[in-house]
C-alpha cells in the first residue's frame, strides 16, 4: 500500500517530496502546491552530533490530511516538526506551510503546537489554558472556537475550572489538545502528545483526537512511536531513520474510524507493514 | 517523637549551656532569668524601639524587592545588560556595604533614611538573583507553545515568566524578609542618630547592661521570626492558589 505517485491528488499526503522550484512556487503563494505543507531537500545538522539530524528531506502533505511520522528515537522526527513549526532553522532547503514560510504562518497563528508534554500553565484554570492562545498575538485572525464545546467534545465539561495539577495525565493531556484546537489552526503539529500516558487512556484520547480532527479537519503532522497510533489515526505515514523520511504508506481504512478498528484484518495488515519498516529502520539506526 | 520534639530538645540544650556559661561568666552573658526580667519589665520601650526597626526594614525591603525585579526582568530581556549589570551586583554583594552607613548619614541625614536605603542594598541581591532564576523557570515546552503563536515579549513576560517565577520570589522573601531586619537593626548600630533596637543593642551593651541588650536581641528576632511566618503562610496561600501546590 505504499503511495507510488509523486504527484499530489486526493485528499492525502504525498511522497516523494517536491523539486526545490515546486516549494519556491508554493512558499510564493502561486501554484497548486500553496495547498500543501511542502519540505524540499531539508537538511539540518546540530553541533558535536555525527549525523544531521534531517538529511535532505522531502515532503509534500496535503491540506486537510493526517500525516504520521514514526521512527527510531534521535532519528529527527520532532527536529522535522520543530522546522515546520519555525522552532528550529533548517540549514538548507525549502519549507512553506500552504505557501508561507513556517515564521509566517506562526505569526498569522496558523500552527497549533501540541508538545510531548501538556505545557498546561499550572496557576491556570482548565477553561483559561484552552483559552490562552486566544489572549495571545491577538493582531493574527483566526477564527476561534468556543472552548467550552471544545472541552465538552474532549469529555472535560466537568473539569473546566479545576487546575491542572487537580487533573489525571490523560486529561492534562486532552486540555492541550482542546488548547491546540480552541483557535482552529490550519495545520496541528504534535510531538508525541501521548507518550507518557498508559496505553488504555492513550488509546481512549487518541479516538477523542480522532473526532475532533474529524469535525474540524485541519492538516496534522503527528509523530508517535506507536504504529497502532499512527495507523488508528493518519491517511498516510512515513518511517524515518538517521534523518531521511521513507516512502509513506498510505493508510486505506474507512473514515471515521470507530473505536475497535485495531481488531480488523486490515488494521494488522497496515501494522506488519509498517513494523517491518520500523525494524528496518531500527536495523539501520543500529548500525 | 513528636514533630515539636527534636527543635525543643535542641532549645533545652541551648538553655542550659547558657545557663551554665552565664552563672560562671557573669561579663559574657547574661542569666535567662535577668533577660526574662528585663524583657518583662521594658517590653512597651523595646516594642516602640521594634517600630522603629520596622519602619525602615519593611519599606527598605520593598524598594529592594520592587528594583531587583524591574531590574531583573530588563536583565532577562537583554543579555547585554545581564553582562553589564551581573559583575556589579555580585561585586555589590561581597563588598563590606555597612561601612559606607556613616556616609549615606551624612548624604540623608540622621531619619530613617540611611537605614531604610541600607537595608534595601543589604537584600537586594539575594532578590535580583531570585527574581532573575524565576524568570528562566517557565516550562520551556511552555514557552514553545508561546513561540509557535508568535507571542510578543511581553506577553510572554506577563502571561508566562512573572506568573511562573512566584514561587522563586516567595523563595527569595524567605531570605530577605528575615534579613531585612537584622540589615536594619546592624545599619542602626553603625549609623547614628536614630532609634531603633539595632541602636538600643548598641547602646545597652556599650554600658555592660547585657540583660537589657538580650532582651532587644531577643525582641529583634521575635520580629524576625514574626515576618518570616507571615511570609511563610502567605506562600502557602498563594502558591496554593495559583496551583503551585496540591
Amino acid at each position: 500500500m505504499r503511495a507510488a505517485a509523486s504527484t499530489p491528488t486526493g485528499n492525502t499526503a504525498l511522497s516523494p517530496g517536491p523539486s526545490g522550484q515546486e516549494a519556491r512556487a508554493a512558499a510564493a503563494g502561486d501554484g497548486p502546491e500553496a495547498g500543501l505543507i511542502l519540505l524540499s531537500k531539508v537538511t539540518k545538522r546540530f553541533p558535536k552530533m555525527s549525523t544531521p539530524a534531517l538529511d535532505g528531506v522531502d515532503l509534500a502533505i496535503r491540506r486537510g490530511s493526517f500525516f504520521t511520522i514514526v521512527g527510531p528515537s534521535g532519528v529527527g522526527k520532532s527536529t522535522l516538526l520543530r522546522v515546520l513549526a519555525g522552532l528550529t532553522k533548517p540549514d538548507s532547503g525549502q519549507v512553506s506551510v500552504f505557501g508561507e514560510p513556517p515564521a509566517e504562518a506562526s505569526r498569522r497563528k496558523h500552527l497549533g503546537w501540541v508538545p510531548q508534554s501538556p505545557a498546561l500553565l499550572p496557576w491556570r484554570s482548565v477553561l483559561d489554558n484552552v483559552k490562552l492562545p486566544l489572549q495571545l498575538n491577538r493582531r493574527a485572525e483566526c477564527q476561534p472556537r468556543d472552548p467550552e464545546t471544545i472541552l465538552g467534545l474532549l469529555g472535560l465539561s466537568d473539569a473546566m475550572d479545576r487546575l491542572p495539577a487537580q487533573l489525571s495525565g490523560g486529561m492534562r493531556q486532552r486540555v492541550a489538545i482542546a488548547r491546540a484546537f480552541s483557535f482552529a489552526p490550519p495545520v496541528l503539529l504534535m510531538d508525541e502528545p501521548f507518550g507518557a500516558l498508559d496505553e488504555i487512556t492513550r488509546e481512549h484520547v487518541a479516538h477523542l483526537l480522532l473526532d475532533l480532527w474529524q469535525a474540524e479537519r485541519p492538516t496534522v503532522v503527528f509523530v508517535t512511536h506507536s504504529v497502532t497510533e499512527a495507523v488508528v489515526l493518519s491517511d498516510q505515514v512515513s518511517v524515518m531513520r538517521q534523518g531521511k523520511l521513507g516512502q509513506p504508506v498510505d493508510i486505506a481504512l474507512p473514515r471515521p474510524r470507530p473505536e475497535g478498528i485495531e481488531d480488523s484484518e486490515a488494521f494488522h495488515e497496515l501494522e506488519r507493514e509498517l513494523r517491518a519498516l520500523l525494524r528496518e529502520a531500527f536495523a539501520a539506526t543500529a548500525r | 517523637m513528636g514533630a515539636w520534639a527534636p527543635p525543643l530538645v535542641a532549645f533545652g540544650a541551648v538553655v542550659l549551656v547558657w545557663e551554665l556559661v552565664a552563672t560562671h561568666e557573669r561579663f559574657l552573658l547574661p542569666t535567662i532569668g535577668q533577660v526574662g526580667s528585663d524583657l518583662g519589665g521594658h517590653l512597651g520601650t523595646l516594642l516602640v524601639y521594634g517600630g522603629d526597626t520596622l519602619a525602615e526594614a519593611v519599606p527598605g525591603v520593598a524598594i529592594s524587592y520592587a528594583v531587583a525585579v524591574l531590574l531583573a526582568v530588563a536583565m532577562d530581556q537583554s543579555r547585554l545588560l545581564t553582562r553589564a549589570v551581573l559583575p556589579l551586583a555580585v561585586t555589590l554583594n561581597v563588598s563590606p556595604l555597612l561601612a559606607i552607613a556613616p556616609t549615606l548619614t551624612v548624604v540623608l541625614g540622621f531619619g530613617h533614611a540611611p537605614k531604610i536605603v541600607m537595608t534595601a542594598i543589604i537584600t537586594f541581591f539575594p532578590a535580583l538573583i531570585n527574581a532573575l532564576a524565576g524568570l528562566r523557570s517557565a516550562d520551556p515546552r511552555a514557552l514553545e507553545v508561546f513561540q509557535s503563536l508568535s507571542a510578543s515579549r511581553w506577553e510572554t513576560l506577563w502571561r508566562l515568566q512573572l506568573p511562573a517565577s512566584l514561587p522563586y520570589l516567595f523563595a527569595a522573601a524567605r531570605v530577605v524578609v528575615p534579613l531585612s531586619v537584622v540589615g536594619a537593626a546592624i545599619a542602626e548600630m553603625v549609623a547614628q542618630g536614630s532609634g531603633g533596637l539595632g541602636a538600643f543593642i548598641e547602646q545597652q551593651s556599650a554600658n555592660a547592661q547585657l540583660g537589657y541588650a538580650w532582651a532587644g536581641i531577643i525582641t529583634l528576632a521575635a520580629f524576625g521570626l514574626v515576618l518570616t511566618a507571615l511570609v511563610l503562610v502567605a506562600e502557602d496561600k498563594v502558591l496554593r492558589w495559583r496551583g503551585f501546590k496540591e
